[in-house]
């Protein structure tokens, strides 16, 4: 059982990674403040029921993903799948692979990591449905396992592994639009 | 790209991308992933695709990270500090 008197100490250095997780789940610093804050509180008021030696991180994600889900999810109404329609595996390696020789793509390839901004990535995630954003962001951001990831959302750890790969997917899908928006890709490599 | 693969047996590759993300987030055995270790060091077109793969996951990982604003952090310290107080506003 964990002290209560302790918790600002054991939590609160949290607090940039769930404020980061805030933000792309509710897109926009207000709600996640409110979110964290909320998560905070009710992660305080619950802490002696909290298994002292166990994952607080996990812990607190988990009140932070339910809060979220309770306090937020029902102004979002956003489709819950995402079309990969012929998404294949490793889409923006193989795209840029596709292009070129071996030296010309790992050319691009440096080219399309450094030149994707930050706000090409944080849109793409955050243009996932809910349902593949949250498993992308607590694999992706938050390097949480797959057993964390199903404890956290309640869902069975295959469907984690299947989210996971489809929210990545999609979000790899997007990232390559971007790239072309941003003309990071040699002449002629728009086709798909 | 498959076609710099030195490595003669397909199925090492086949193998190897099938667990691609399992194996860069850390989430195969040890049997399993010493294999696929092993097809890497023979196997350029692999290598290949395993480090964008895990250059994409940190790239993505960094440029997800936001700075949490310092009066946010002393707001809840506050906030923490009425709860513990008995204040709930």
């Amino acid at each position: 059982m964990a002290d209560q008197a302790n918790f600002s100490q054991d939590a609160l250095q949290y607090n940039r990674q769930l404020y980061s997780a805030a933000m792309r789940m509710t897109r926009n610093p207000a709600d996640a403040e409110d979110l964290v804050q909320e998560t905070y509180l009710k992660a305080y008021r619950a802490y002696h029921t909290f298994t002292e030696g166990t994952n607080l991180k996990a812990w607190l994600y988990r009140i932070l993903t339910n809060t979220y889900i309770n306090k937020y999810r029902k102004d979002a109404r956003r489709p819950n799948e995402v079309d990969l329609g012929t998404v294949e595996d490793l889409y923006l390696y193989r795209r840029i692979g596709s292009e070129a020789s071996a030296e010309a793509s790992r050319t691009t390839e440096e080219r399309v990591l450094d030149g994707l901004v930050e706000s090409d990535v944080k849109e793409a995630v955050e243009e996932l449905p809910e349902t593949f954003r949250m498993p992308v962001l607590l694999a992706d951001l938050e390097g949480f396992s797959y057993k964390e990831i199903a404890e956290i959302l309640d869902i069975p750890i295959g469907t984690v592994m299947s989210r996971l790969h489809r929210g990545r997917k999609a979000m790899q899908k997007r990232l390559w639009e971007f790239a072309k928006e941003r003309g990071l890709l040699p002449e002629g490599a728009e086709k798909p | 790209m498959s076609d710099e693969c030195d490595d003669q047996t397909a199925t090492g590759c086949d193998e190897a991308l099938e667990n691609l993300y399992l194996y860069l987030d850390s989430e195969l055995d040890t049997v399993t992933s010493d294999r696929i270790r092993s097809h890497l060091d023979d196997c350029k077109g692999c290598v290949h695709s395993f480090e964008f793969e895990k250059r994409l996951k940190t790239v993505v990982k960094e440029r997800l990270d936001e700075d949490v604003p310092d009066v946010f952090v002393s707001r809840l310290r506050d906030a923490l500090a009425r709860e513990a107080a008995g204040d709930t506003k």
